[in-house]
Formats: structure tokens, C-alpha cells, sequence
């Protein structure tokens, strides 16, 4: 995801005739500066319900019974509102990327629809992420939430591939 | 937002020498921000020192304003009193337990980046009421698009968009100042 924010910044960067250049990039890199910090609470999230699923799998645990649940539940909602974050993330990322696509210098369209496949792409791991951390059905506000970051992010995507092919 | 908070900082001033204590709320609140953090950012004082620090340097303005020679140059002289008394709060701490010295190096970069941090700050201030509450959204509470959508109740597709006007507005405003 930081990586597709990037690429939207040199993008904006390189189209010295676009006057809202600047304030894409800016934006850009304000996407990038959020990306990295939920990437390593995403591995911490995951690292913690996962030591709490082993250790209800074995039956350890400092207590018993519904607290211990309750604490594992607790967990492994931590370990997907991350995600959902991402997920997030990902659909402004891809839209800004379309957005740079449509303006940019010509000869860097084809990078804004790479950034914005890449956000896409994120998008839908975190949202399947989301998915599986809570282990929730369909109808589950989360999960919907996360499913209309993927969904965004895959339109903005699919309409400036389209615009390039 | 009280009807003071529109007003230069000369004309706060001047407010406040009239002996207005609505004005020396306003003042106050307006540099608060900016004297913590020169303290904790520029000095890195600790909490409670930045604490002492921010207390002084409002007593001292209080008490010294009458000798401010330039009512428009409020914010400097707020800042060279504030770097003062951290140092004398470094001193006093050195004396207890001596501070590295790669700490004041490295602070000096801090405070270019508070003066830039305060001056957009304040630029920010000048423009429309849509453009401080779309930046401060999606720079300072770092929302996303689609919330800020459902909340100013603007179409997703055109956030990115107005954002990128409203920089490019205070990057006039900053080219200007």
C-alpha cells in the first residue's frame, strides 16, 4: 500500500503541467505516512490472537471459562479492525491514484494504473483479512465496511485500466 | 470561535494591553501550542519541566508586554522568551544530572520544522471555512475519503480534487506571506 501511494506521488510529481500536482502528491505521501504504521500493528495484532488461539487450543491461559473467551475475542477483533484500516486505505489510495491517472503527464497513466491495481489489491487481502481474523458470517457491519473498501478501490482501479487499454 | 480569535496578532495585543481578559485568554491559547512545542519538541524537556516552562513564559509576557516595541512581533518574541528559559531549565537540570550535548544538535532542525509547522498553521487560518475543515479532516484526523464524504455530505469522487485546490490555495497564501 505504501508502495502504491508512492508511485501516486511520483506520478503527481513528474506532471509538471498539472496545476493540482502538488496537492495529489501531498496527499499521496499522507497516504504513504499512515501505511507503514498499520502494516507493523497488522503483524502485532495477528502475532497476539495468534499466541491467544494457542493458548485456548491447549486449555492454558491465566483464567478460565467466559473472561478467557471474552479476552480472545477481544483479540481477534484487534487483529481485524487493522485490516479494516488497511482496507480503507487502499480504496482512497486506488481513487487517488485514479484520479492522478486521469490528469497526470501522459506518459505516467500507465504507472497511476499500476498503483491503483496495487491499492487494489491490498484492498482485498486486508478485506479477506478482516474476513478470516474475525471468522464472522456475511451481514457482519465490519466485514460490509471492509467489503466496500474492496469494492471501491477495485471500481477506481478497473475504470482507469479500462481508460488506458 | 470567539470574535477575537480573527484578529491579528497586533490587534490581540493591543487588546490585551487595554487590559481586556478575554484578549489574555485568546493570546494564551493561541501560542499554548506553540510554547509546548518548542519546549517538548525543540528542548525536549520533560513533561513536567515544559509544564514550569510554559507557566513562566505566560507570566512573563503578562508582566512584560509593555515592553514588546513591535506589537506584530508577538510570536518572535514569544519564542526567544520561551528558548530562554529552556535553556535555563537545561541549565538547572544539568547541574543535577548533565544533559548530552548531541541533543542540542539535533534540536535545531526541530525548530525550523516548529516555525514551518506554525506558519501553515496560521495559513491555514486565512482560508475558507470548507477548506480548514476538509484539510484538518484528512491531514490532521487523518479521515478517509469516504467518511468525509458522509459527513460534509460531498460526493467521494471529488474530495481528492478539493483537497488538492485548497493546498494549492495555501501555497499561495505561504508564497505570499
Amino acid at each position: 500500500m505504501a508502495f502504491a501511494a508512492g508511485l501516486v506521488a511520483m506520478v503527481a510529481r513528474c506532471s509538471k503541467d498539472w496545476e493540482e500536482a502538488g496537492g495529489i502528491a501531498a496527499q499521496a505521501l499522507a497516504l504513504q505516512a499512515r501505511a507503514a504504521p498499520l502494516a507493523h500493528a497488522d503483524a502485532e495484532a495477528w502475532e497476539d490472537a495468534l499466541s491467544a488461539l494457542r493458548r485456548a487450543g491447549t486449555g492454558g491461559g491465566d483464567d478460565g471459562g467466559p473472561r478467557r473467551d471474552h479476552a480472545l475475542e477481544q483479540k481477534l477483533e484487534r487483529a481485524a479492525i487493522v485490516p479494516l484500516e488497511i482496507a480503507a486505505l487502499g480504496a482512497d489510495t486506488a481513487a487517488l491514484a485514479a484520479v492522478a491517472g486521469e490528469r497526470c503527464d501522459g506518459a505516467y497513466r500507465a504507472d497511476a494504473a499500476a498503483a491503483a491495481a496495487l491499492a487494489a489489491g491490498g484492498a482485498r487481502a486486508a478485506a479477506h483479512l478482516v474476513e478470516v481474523n474475525l471468522g464472522v458470517q456475511e451481514g457482519d457491519e465490519r466485514l460490509a465496511e471492509a467489503r466496500r473498501s474492496e469494492r471501491a478501490a477495485d471500481e477506481a482501479a478497473e475504470r482507469l485500466l479500462a481508460a488506458i487499454r | 470561535m470567539s470574535t477575537l480569535d480573527t484578529l491579528t496578532d497586533a490587534e490581540l495585543v493591543r487588546r490585551c494591553r487595554a487590559g481586556d481578559p478575554e484578549a489574555w485568554n485568546t493570546l494564551v491559547e493561541r501560542f499554548s501550542r506553540y510554547v509546548y512545542a518548542i519546549c517538548v519538541k525543540g528542548f525536549r524537556l520533560k513533561e513536567e519541566d515544559a509544564e514550569d516552562v510554559f507557566q513562566d513564559v505566560f507570566t512573563r509576557v503578562y508582566t512584560h508586554l509593555d515592553k514588546l516595541r513591535d506589537d506584530a512581533a508577538v510570536r518572535p518574541w514569544i519564542a526567544q522568551l520561551t528558548r530562554r528559559l529552556c535553556l535555563d531549565a537545561i541549565a538547572r537540570g544539568s547541574r543535577e544530572q548533565p544533559a548530552p550535548e548531541q541533543d542540542f544538535e539535533e534540536s535545531s532542525d526541530d525548530f525550523a520544522e516548529i516555525e514551518e509547522a506554525f506558519a501553515v498553521r496560521e495559513a491555514v487560518t486565512t482560508l475558507g471555512d470548507a477548506c480548514q475543515e476538509i484539510l484538518d479532516r484528512f491531514f490532521a484526523r487523518d479521515q478517509s475519503y469516504r467518511t468525509i464524504s458522509a459527513e460534509l455530505e460531498i460526493p467521494a469522487g471529488t474530495i481528492a480534487s478539493r483537497i488538492a485546490r485548497c493546498l494549492r490555495k495555501l501555497r499561495e497564501k505561504l508564497e505570499a506571506a
